[in-house]
């Protein structure tokens, strides 16, 4: 190990460079350990060597030289300059386009919302009109249908008719047909509406001694009196039936008649 | 100690070289003319020695005076004067050209590390200009023995180890370690003696 002196004596030579690899890596390791003395000294001997720069004979650069390097100096700093302003904050240099741009989107946007929330609304409107449609239709169609079959079973020459002749307070006769498949059809006009709060209610009279009359559908006639309906499922088959009444009865109907009928027939 | 009786002068000057960086830093094109006009002659006559060539000293040059317009800020001034650390990083730039020429070190990357670090020297170097100062060392060099000054030679401007100048000058290699080491104490005795 060497002591500081040693390593004094190649001060010089460490700062020109000279020492030999395994010299300079000791020296450095000194150094390295903390020795300031020997820091010291190194400085001074790098000092010493940077004043044999003046030894070299001076010699002057071209022109060209100059010219080179000031172009390229003066382009960078010109460069330089351009660059600052891309540093300022965003809000500095956002374009007026952008802004446009920007408000426009957003006048889009709210254009779209309302014109989105417009369609909602016709389609919501459109869709209960389509229901309305189709629940009229619905009717129609089961108004169809019945008056189809009402027609049928009037016209087949299968109906067994049966005359419903009103008592004395309901004079006006109804007519009715009785298809073994298709039901009975009960038509009438000029016939009077119920009080209020009741309806008419059909019964089937069984030809079976002591059976109760079953009760069957209830009806009102239109505003111009005229009545008509179909028993489709009848509670009673046609040959088992006595008779059919009609009476007056509360509203939602009766289990047993409460009231004289108001129109009877017999099945013939 | 031979710095410290330098150092302890009174409160340096702002010197010309430290306003004209503080401006470089703020990347102002005249101060680096300046500069450039100041230590051009220095920089060039100290590179075309080491190289030994006009055309390849210039390219040399080139790099270092680009190298300090582009990274001023690693130049600390209060670590020592701007010429001795301009003149060291100019030396190991063509030191580095003549290694990479024949192929004995790859050259080192541009890159700040390679920037060398401060020289501090002793406050009378404000006190001389380029002209006295140069003229000074040039006469404390031709005052040494002519073995001493060419092993000197030999390791500042060709970069040469204590081995390798043993070898070209085929002498002992403590024989060439003397020189240099004698060599470079004359050299500081006189500079010490002319302040």
């Amino acid at each position: 190990m060497k002591n500081c002196d040693q390593f004094r004596e190649l001060m010089g030579a460490y700062a020109l460079g000279a020492l030999d690899p395994q010299e300079r890596v000791a020296l450095e390791a000194h150094l390295a350990a903390g020795c300031t003395d020997c820091a010291k000294a190194v400085e001074e001997a790098r000092w010493l060597v940077s004043q044999l720069a003046y030894a070299a004979p001076e010699a002057v650069p071209s022109d060209m030289l100059k010219g080179r390097l000031m172009q390229t100096v003066r382009a960078e700093a010109q460069s330089h300059s351009e660059a600052k302003p891309r540093m300022l904050p965003a809000r500095n240099v956002v374009p007026i386009w952008l802004w446009a741009a920007v408000a426009a989107l957003l006048v889009f946007s709210v254009y779209s919302s309302w014109n989105m929330r417009r369609l909602q609304n016709e389609i919501r409107e459109a869709n209960k009109r389509a229901a309305t449609l189709l629940q009229e239709r619905q009717k129609t169609e089961q108004q169809l249908a019945a008056a189809r079959r009402e027609a049928m079973i009037m016209m087949d020459p299968t109906s067994v008719k049966i005359a419903l002749w009103g008592e004395h307070a309901h004079p006006e006769t109804l007519e009715a047909k009785w298809h073994s498949q298709l039901g009975l059809c009960v038509m009438g006009e000029k016939v009077p509406m119920p009080a209020a709060n009741h309806v008419l209610q059909v019964w089937f009279i069984p030809k079976a001694p002591g059976s109760k009359p079953m009760p069957s559908m209830m009806v009102r006639p239109d505003a111009d009196g005229k009545l008509v309906f179909v028993v489709s499922n009848p509670p009673e088959p046609m040959d088992a039936t006595k008779s059919i009444a009609i009476t007056e009865e509360p509203a939602g109907g009766s289990p047993w008649p409460t009231s004289t009928p108001l129109w009877v027939g017999n099945v013939t | 100690m031979f710095l410290a009786a330098f150092t302890s002068r009174g409160p340096r000057e702002v010197s010309p070289d430290a306003t004209l960086l503080s401006r470089l830093l703020q990347k102002d094109v005249s101060a680096f003319e300046q500069l450039y006009d100041r230590h051009s002659r220095l920089v060039y006559g100290l590179v075309l020695r080491i190289v030994q060539q006009a055309s390849t000293s210039e390219e040399v040059v080139q790099d270092v005076f680009l190298q300090l317009w582009r990274n001023a800020g690693q130049y600390d001034s209060a670590r020592g004067p701007f010429v001795p650390w301009l003149c060291t990083m100019a030396r190991n730039r063509a030191l580095d050209h003549l290694r990479l020429k024949s192929e004995r070190q790859r050259r080192r990357e541009d890159l700040p590390e390679d920037l060398p670090s401060a020289v501090i020297s002793p406050d009378y170097e404000k006190l001389l200009d380029e002209k006295r100062r140069a003229e000074r060392v040039r006469a404390l060099m031709a005052s040494l023995t002519p073995q001493q000054k060419k092993a000197i030679e030999l390791a500042y401007f060709e970069g040469l180890s204590h081995s390798e100048i043993a070898a070209a000058l085929k002498e002992p290699l403590g024989t060439v370690k003397s020189w240099i080491r004698n060599g470079l104490l004359r050299l500081k005795e006189g500079l010490q003696a002319t302040t």
